[in-house]
């Protein structure tokens, strides 16, 4: 019982439900995460195939104040696995729960944390576009340095794709979570 | 109170009025989890994603303060402001109750 893999998967930023689902989906085949690492490296272990429901927050003020954030979840029956890239993952075996829980008990709350995401992970992105990105085209243009005017306007090219795909994954979000 | 704060609590979510009604006693997250609980015979089981964002949320606009930590759980405790809103919401609540016992 002592097999491992590990696989690589990429999730962007608002695909947090696939991943849940995903690692619940391993777990019921028999593989039990044990870890995520950087780049997006999932270790699993082998285990009896159970159902398992993995869970993703993402909380800021949580992890500064970590004791208490995971002591409440430990508290409601939900293991702590680490956090990864500003998520902190969760688990509990759905025989634990009387009827399926998620770590979300209305949409007020679903949507604050679609909202801590924005502000953690598209803000940060937005501020680079603006302060590193356009005004580095300019200056590279302005200088005459081909090279690196060409790799400013491929990250460009690179921020503009990543900025709408996940603008729209959130506005997709929010529709779906809006009453 | 600000406009601000009647826009967002008043009327405000069945947790976040349980957390107001609670915290008239000092308590910790888990600790209002477990309250609501048997104050509803199990039937609102409030989950801790929700319960730890509604606690950060209302400290921050100073309906309920920390009070102090025991065994690594923060305790908190409605300030005057929190009391203000969990009154207006006591109000509405009465109110839809009287009316809904009217047609009924």
């Amino acid at each position: 019982m002592n097999a491992t893999k590990t696989e690589l998967r990429f999730f962007t930023v608002p695909e947090w439900e696939k991943e849940e689902a995903y690692l619940r989906q391993r777990h019921q085949e028999g593989w039990r995460l044990v870890r995520v690492t950087f780049p997006g490296l999932y270790h699993f272990q082998r285990c009896q195939p159970e159902d398992v429901v993995y869970q993703l927050d993402y909380n800021p003020e949580g992890i500064a104040h970590k004791a208490d954030y995971v002591g409440l979840f430990q508290d409601c029956g939900w293991e702590y696995l680490q956090d990864y890239v500003g998520y902190s993952y969760f688990r509990k075996a759905r025989a634990q729960m009387a009827e399926e829980e998620t770590i979300f008990c209305d949409n007020a709350s679903r949507m604050e944390m679609v909202e801590r995401v924005y502000k953690g992970k598209m803000l940060p992105l937005l501020f680079l576009f603006l302060f590193v990105i356009l005004p580095n085209l300019y200056l590279q243009a302005a200088a005459g340095n081909g090279v690196l005017l060409v790799l400013f306007a491929l990250a460009l090219l690179l921020y503009l794709v990543i900025f709408f795909k996940f603008s729209a994954a959130f506005r997709r979000c929010r529709e779906a979570l809006s009453p | 109170m600000d406009a601000h704060i009647k826009k967002v609590y008043v009327p405000m979510t069945e947790t976040g009025f349980y957390i107001l009604l609670c915290l008239r006693e000092e308590s910790h997250g888990y600790g209002i989890v477990q309250q609501v609980q048997a104050l509803t015979q199990g039937e609102v089981k409030l989950s801790p994603g929700t319960m730890y964002g509604s606690l950060s949320k209302m400290e921050k606009d100073g309906l309920i303060q920390f009070v102090r930590e025991e065994d690594k759980r923060e305790l908190y405790r409605i300030t005057p402001l929190g009391r203000q809103v969990l009154e207006l919401e006591m109000h509405r609540i009465e109110r839809l109750y009287q009316n809904m016992m009217e047609v009924r």
